[in-house]
C-alpha cells in the first residue's frame, strides 16, 4: 500500500470519529481534530510531491495505486485504485493547504456554534470528497467523488437547518449538482461503450485511436463531461446555485469557493484533455461558456450589496477565466489561476468572514465602513486579496489573469472578441470588489450601534498564510507549467505582447480607479449614474431574472405537473386501482361468508354428507 | 365370525357415532360420539391386524387411542371454560365465529 492512500484516510478517519464521538469530546478537541486529519493529509501530500519530485518526468504520468480488484464481471473491471500524478498532487495540495487554513480558521470564526463538532465533521467529509474526486483512476470513482462532493455541499450550506433560506439554498445546490452528476454518469456509460474501460489511463491511451476528430460519440462524451463539469463550477446556465450558497457559514463558502467543489469542472477537463482534444466544436464551447460567465457574472456583481454575494459572483467570473483557459488548451494556465484563484479567494472570503464576525452577522456593504482602523490586519489582508483578484501588477492574480488574457488572443483558438470580453470583465472584476473594498473599510461607519474589533489571533492568522500566499504565490507561475507538463503533453507558449498586457492592466487599474472615484469621494455621483441607468440597474440587480426565468420555464411546469399527476394519477388512478381491490375482495368474502354459519352441527352433516358422496362414487363408478 | 359381520358391527357403531354426533346438541354427548367413532375405526384396524399377522394396525390402533386421550383432555377443557363464561352449553348457541 502506497502511502498516498493516507491522504484520503485521515479527512475520512477524522469525518468518522467527529460524528460518533463528536458531541463526547470537548468543543477544542473536536476543532483540533478535524485540523489535525486535514493537516496530516497536507503533510502526506507533501510527501507525495516529493516522491515525484524525485522522478523523471516521464516517471511522473499514470502511476496508479492499486489496492485490490473490486470487481471482476466479464470484461468490466474495477479496480479500487488512485492516481498520483502530477495533475491530481497539485490539486491535492491545494485541497488540503487551503482546506486547512480554513480548518483552522473556522475553529474560532465557528466557537459559538452548539453543532461544532458536525461541522468539522462535514468540512472533513467535504475534504474527503473532494480527494476522491481528484485521486480517481477511473471514471467511476469520480462520480462517486463527484455526488460525495455534492452531498458534502448539501450539508454544509444548509448546516443551519434551522433557517429557511438555507436550506432552500442547501436543496438547490443539490438539485443543481445533480443535473451535473446525471450528464457525468451518461457519460461514463458512454465512455465504457466505446472503450470497454474506465480506467483513465486504458482510455486516454486508447482515445486517439478510437475516434477520429469530432467524431459523434466522442462530442457526445465530451459535452456530457461538460454537464457535469458545468453545474459543479457554476458555469451557465447551471450557475443559479452558487450565489445562493453564501447561505452556508463564511468558511464553507470560502471552502466551496477556494480549495474544493467549483475547482471540481476546471480539473476534470484538464484531466480529460485528451478527449478534449479530440472535439474541438467542445473547446470552442467550453472557451465561450467561460467567457460568457465571466462576464456575465460580473455584471452582476456589480450591483450586489451582500459582501459574500459580490465575492461569490467574482468566483464564477474567475470560473469563468479558468474554463477559458481550458477551452483554449492552455491548461496549466488554467489551473495555475485555479491556485492563485484557491489563495486569494480564500482569504477574500475569510476576511469577509472576520469582518461579518466582527459586525455580528451583518453582511450588507451598506451598513459598513470605516473599518479600516478598527480592524488593520482583516483590512490589510482584504486589499491584498482585492489587488490580487483585480490583478494589480505583481500580486498573483497578475501573473496568471494575465497569462490567460493573452492567450485569449494568442492561443491557436483565441480572437479577438475573447480577448475583449476578458479584458473588460478584468476592469469589472477590479470595480466591484473596490467598491465593496471602499464601502467596507474606508468612510464612516454607517452603523453607529455596533461595536466592531479585530477578530481573535486565530482568525488573523490564517489571514496572514494566505495573505502572503496571495502576493507571492505568482512565483509559482513556471514551476506549476513545468511540474504538470508531463500530464498535458507539452509546456505552455507564453506569449508577449507588450500592447495588450498593457491595455488588460490598465483596465484592472481603471477599474479601481472608477471605484475609487464613485464610492470614496460621495454617493451623489453614484445615485446619478443609477438613475440613469436604472432599468439596466434592475435587470443587473435581479441577476438577469434567470431565477425567475428557471421557475417559470422549469420549476411552475414542474409542479403542475405534480399536482395534475396527484391528482389524475395518484388519487384517481393508483389510490383508486388499491382501494378497489380492497372493497371488492370485502365484497366478495362478505358472499362467501354466509357458509360460515358457525353451527358445528350443520359443518358435520356436510363433512358426512360430502364423505358419503366420495364414497357413493368410489365404490360405483 | 367372519370378516363380514366384524366390518358390519365398526360400520354400525361408526354410524351411531355420526348419528349421535350430528343430532345430539350437548358437546359432552359429541365428545363421547367423536370416541364412538374413533374406537370403530380402532376396533377395524386390531381385526385386520390379526387377519393378516402384521403388527401396524394395533401399533395405529394404539397411537390412535394416545391422541384420542390427548383430544379429549383439550376438548373437555374447552367445553368447561365455555361453560363457565357463558352458563350453557348448546352447541347452536355458540356461533361468534359466524361469517
Amino acid at each position: 500500500m502506497s502511502s498516498s492512500w493516507l491522504i484520503l484516510l485521515f479527512p475520512l478517519a477524522g469525518f468518522i470519529f467527529l460524528s460518533w464521538y463528536g458531541e463526547r469530546i470537548s468543543k477544542t478537541l473536536a476543532g483540533w481534530i478535524g485540523c489535525g486529519a486535514v493537516g496530516a493529509s497536507f503533510l502526506t501530500s507533501l510527501v507525495a510531491l516529493s516522491d515525484l519530485l524525485f522522478l523523471s518526468a516521464e516517471e511522473r504520468v499514470g502511476r496508479v495505486h492499486v489496492l485490490y480488484q473490486w470487481i471482476s464481471a466479464a470484461s468490466f473491471k474495477l479496480d479500487f485504485a488512485i492516481l498520483v500524478d502530477p495533475l491530481s498532487v497539485f490539486m491535492f495540495l491545494i485541497v488540503t493547504g487551503v482546506g486547512f487554513v480554513i480548518h483552522v480558521y473556522s475553529m474560532s470564526y465557528m466557537h459559538d456554534d452548539p453543532e461544532y463538532s458536525r461541522f468539522f465533521a462535514y468540512l472533513n467529509l467535504f475534504i474527503f470528497s473532494m480527494l476522491v474526486l481528484v485521486a480517481a483512476a477511473d471514471f467511476f470513482f469520480l462520480i462517486v467523488g463527484w455526488a460525495l462532493v455534492g452531498l458534502a455541499s448539501y450539508l454544509l450550506i444548509g448546516f443551519w437547518r434551522e433557517k429557511t433560506s438555507a436550506v432552500l439554498a442547501a436543496r438547490k445546490a443539490f438539485v443543481m449538482n445533480v443535473i451535473g452528476d446525471v450528464g457525468m454518469v451518461i457519460a461514463a456509460f458512454a465512455i465504457f461503450e466505446s472503450f470497454g474501460t474506465l480506467n483513465f489511463v486504458e482510455v486516454f491511451a486508447a482515445a486517439p485511436g478510437t475516434f477520429r476528430t469530432n467524431d459523434d460519440q466522442i462530442l457526445l462524451i465530451t459535452l456530457l463531461l461538460l454537464v457535469g463539469a458545468f453545474a459543479k463550477s457554476a458555469q451557465l446556465p447551471l450557475h443559479t446555485w452558487l450565489p445562493d450558497a453564501m447561505e452556508g457559514p463564511t468558511p464553507v463558502s470560502a471552502l466551496i469557493h477556494a480549495a474544493t467543489m467549483v475547482t471540481a469542472g476546471v480539473y476534470l477537463v484538464a484531466r480529460c484533455h485528451v478527449l478534449y482534444e479530440l472535439a474541438p466544436y467542445t473547446m470552442y464551447l467550453i472557451a465561450g461558456v467561460g467567457v460568457l460567465t465571466a462576464v456575465f457574472a460580473g455584471t452582476m456583481g456589480i450591483v450586489q450589496y451582500d459582501i459574500k454575494r459580490v465575492i461569490a459572483y467574482s468566483t464564477m467570473s474567475q470560473l469563468g477565466y479558468m474554463f477559458l483557459a481550458m477551452g483554449l488548451g492552455v491548461y496549466s494556465l488554467g489551473m495555475f489561476h485555479l491556485m492563485t484563484h484557491a489563495f486569494f479567494k480564500a482569504l477574500l472570503f475569510l476576511a469577509a468572514g472576520s469582518v461579518i464576525h466582527a459586525l455580528d452577522g451583518e453582511q450588507d456593504i451598506r451598513k459598513m465602513g470605516g473599518l479600516q482602523k478598527i480592524m488593520p490586519l482583516t483590512h490589510a489582508t482584504f486589499l491584498i486579496g482585492a489587488l490580487a483578484l483585480s490583478g494589480f501588477p505583481l500580486t498573483s492574480g497578475y501573473f496568471s489573469k494575465e497569462a490567460i488574457i493573452l492567450s485569449s488572443y494568442h492561443a491557436d483558438m483565441g480572437n479577438f472578441v475573447f480577448w475583449a470580453i476578458a479584458v473588460l470583465t478584468a476592469g469589472m472584476t477590479a470595480f466591484y470588489i473596490f467598491r465593496v473594498y471602499f464601502y467596507t473599510f474606508i468612510g464612516k461607519t454607517r452603523s453607529p450601534e455596533a461595536h466592531p474589533h479585530e477578530s481573535p489571533p486565530m482568525m488573523v492568522l490564517p489571514l496572514l498564510i494566505l495573505a502572503t500566499l496571495a502576493l507571492g504565490g505568482g512565483v509559482l507561475g513556471p514551476w506549476v507549467d513545468e511540474f504538470l507538463a508531463p500530464v498535458f503533453g507539452r509546456e505552455v507558449h507564453h506569449h508577449h505582447d507588450g500592447a495588450l498586457e498593457t491595455i488588460a492592466l490598465f483596465a484592472g487599474i481603471g477599474g479601481i480607479v472608477t471605484a475609487a472615484l464613485l464610492y470614496v469621494t460621495g454617493k451623489k455621483r453614484m445615485e446619478l449614474i443609477k438613475e440613469a441607468f436604472a432599468p439596466l440597474y434592475d435587470l443587473l440587480f435581479h441577476k438577469y431574472y434567470i431565477d425567475e426565468i428557471y421557475d417559470l420555464l422549469i420549476v411552475k411546469p414542474t409542479k403542475a405537473i405534480g399536482a395534475f399527476l396527484e391528482e389524475k394519477a395518484e388519487k384517481q388512478g393508483i389510490d383508486f386501482a388499491v382501494d378497489q381491490l380492497g372493497i371488492q375482495v370485502k365484497e366478495v368474502s362478505r358472499g362467501i361468508g354466509v357458509w360460515q354459519s358457525g353451527k358445528v352441527r350443520s359443518y358435520a352433516l356436510n363433512m358426512i354428507a360430502g364423505m358419503v358422496i366420495i364414497l357413493l362414487f368410489v365404490v360405483f363408478l | 365370525m367372519g370378516q363380514e359381520f366384524i366390518l358390519l358391527v365398526s360400520a354400525s357403531v361408526f354410524c351411531v357415532g355420526a348419528c349421535g354426533f350430528v343430532i345430539r346438541k350437548n358437546p359432552l354427548i359429541m365428545f363421547m360420539s367423536v370416541e364412538l367413532m374413533l374406537n370403530s375405526v380402532n376396533f377395524l384396524l386390531i381385526t385386520y391386524s390379526s387377519f393378516l399377522n402384521s403388527l401396524d394396525g394395533q401399533i395405529f390402533a394404539l397411537f390412535i387411542m394416545t391422541v384420542a386421550a390427548a383430544e379429549v383432555v383439550v376438548g373437555l377443557a374447552i367445553i368447561l371454560t365455555i361453560f363457565r363464561t357463558r352458563h350453557e352449553m348448546d352447541v347452536d348457541h355458540i356461533d361468534a365465529l359466524k361469517g
